[in-house]
Formats: C-alpha cells, structure tokens, sequence
C-alpha cells in the first residue's frame, strides 16, 4: 500500500524501492518493467529542473547514465539502478520538465526499462520503513539543507 | 540523446581564474554535463584558472549571494562526477604555488601532457 512519509519537506513513498545512494527509485511494474525516476530529496536539491536529457533506448548497465537532469544550480546523471533495456522515456519531460519537481513519484517519472539481472540487483534497493530510515540517516549526515522545513512565521 | 557521445573524450581548457569569477562556474557544468552522459572528461587549468585551484581561494567565490554553492562547490562536485583535475606545473609556478597550495584531487602535469591530452580528444573547449 501506498504511504507517503515526509522528512523535513521531502518526501518518500513506501511503496517504491529505492537506491538512496544514487537518489533514484524503481516501480515494479505488472507487466515486468520497472519505471524509474529521481527522488524527491533529488528534486529538492536540484531546484526547478530545466532540461531532462534521457538516453535513447537500448541496454544500459547498472550505473550508466539514463539521463541527464539539470537545473540552474546542478547537473548529473540518472543513474541505472537495474541493468536491463530502455523502453521507453518520458515524453512529456521534453516539454515540462518541472513535471519532475511537481510528481517526483508519479507524472515526472525519467525511464522505463526492461530488467536483465533483477534476480540478482533486486537485493540493492531498500522500500517502506528501510527506506525512510536510510534517507533519514543520509540528509543527516550529509546535512541536506535542501530538506529543511522553512521555519513557520511567529508572528 | 546521441548514441555515439558515450566513451568520448572531452578535453575543457580553463584559463579563467579568481579574478573574473563570472567565467568559473560554466565550464564545470559543462564538464559534469559530459560526465553525466558517460564521457571522459578532463579539466585543464592553466594560466589565471591555475588561480581557482589554490587551498582557501574558491571557497570565497560565490556567483549567487543567496545560495550556499560557491566554487570550491562546483569544483568538488565535478571530481565526484569522475572528471579529472589537471594543472599546468608552469601556470603553478607563476602563481607562487606549491604542490602544498593545490586542491586535493588536482593532479600536476607539464606542457606536453596537454599537446598529448589534445591529441587524445575527440573534441576540446576552450574557455
């Protein structure tokens, strides 16, 4: 079941299953793909995205670049979290790419892929409370400010 | 996305240093852009970009007053996005600087590395 559990202003799902080192998530689809995005935590590090570069389809290894993600501030890769095809990537980022900071989780999706390996990657991803735990203990210890809460007015 | 950018070599030449901050920052991004497409990347810096790469000096370079990312920022994150520092040993010298000075992480090669690292590109920036 779907839960959304908020640390600071970011959010995670606990229904996805995440690589919190890399900032992605991965959906298990019905069909056998797996839809993958970046997290919010990313999102909010980034600021407002402006371009969603994504590689064309074909087979990526874990770790390769599925896309390129920029905002005023940053720019990097997405990451593969699995090793297997590109399907399909979100079209609808060639146009609206703050799509990725409005439904991190959901519309701003990057990638669909088919997995090659998951039997054996599916070990790597964390989901539900394992997954709040670790994103937790990273925006502490890397002391992501990008999660803080803008402290409420008093007056 | 082209599908022939990936394994290339990119070669960024930045001769900007301290003194005119306004020219640090893009060609960083441009480097981890590269990066993040899954190509080798390296960033020559020589002349007044030598500046950039002393111990204390890009912590004090900030482009946007209100935010927290400042040079030496920028200069982090491209290395942990695999892009290779070089410095130029006679741009080092001109500035006073030491082995000591350098940002860790920057590696020290001479002249004929960069003919060498040019040659070995697929395509070089020139900033």
């Amino acid at each position: 079941m779907s839960e959304t559990v908020k640390i600071g202003k970011c959010i995670i799902q606990t229904d996805l299953h995440y690589l919190v080192e890399d900032h992605s998530w991965v959906r298990f689809n019905d069909d056998g793909s797996v839809t993958v995005g970046i997290t919010d935590v990313a999102e909010n590090m980034a600021g407002p995205i402006l371009h969603v570069y994504a590689r064309k389809k074909g087979m990526r290894q874990k770790g390769q670049s599925l896309a390129t993600i920029e905002s005023g501030k940053w720019v990097g890769p997405l990451k593969a979290p699995i090793t297997g095809e590109i399907l399909e990537a979100n079209a609808a980022l060639d146009k609206d790419p703050g799509v990725v900071n409005r439904s991190p989780y959901g519309e701003g999706w990057v990638v669909r892929m088919k997995p090659a390996k998951l039997d054996e990657e599916r070990q790597f991803f964390l989901t539900g409370d394992a997954a709040v735990e670790a994103y937790r203990k990273r925006i502490d210890e890397q002391n992501l400010k990008a999660c803080a809460e803008v402290a409420p007015d008093c007056g | 996305m082209r599908e022939d950018a990936e394994g290339k070599k990119v070669l960024v030449i930045q001769t900007h240093g301290i003194d005119t901050p306004r020219r640090t920052y893009s060609p960083l991004f441009y480097a981890m852009a590269a990066a993040s497409m899954d190509m080798e990347v390296l960033v020559w810096f020589t002349m007044d970009g030598t500046s950039q790469l002393k111990k204390g000096a890009a912590e004090k370079i900030k482009l946007d007053p209100e935010s927290d990312v400042t040079l030496r920022t920028m200069l982090e994150r491209t290395k942990e996005e695999g892009v290779k520092l070089y410095v130029c040993q006679q741009s080092m010298t001109l500035f006073g600087m030491t082995e000591e000075d350098l940002l860790d992480g920057v590696e020290i090669m001479g002249a004929a590395t960069i003919i060498d690292l040019t040659l070995g590109a697929d395509v070089v920036m020139y900033f």
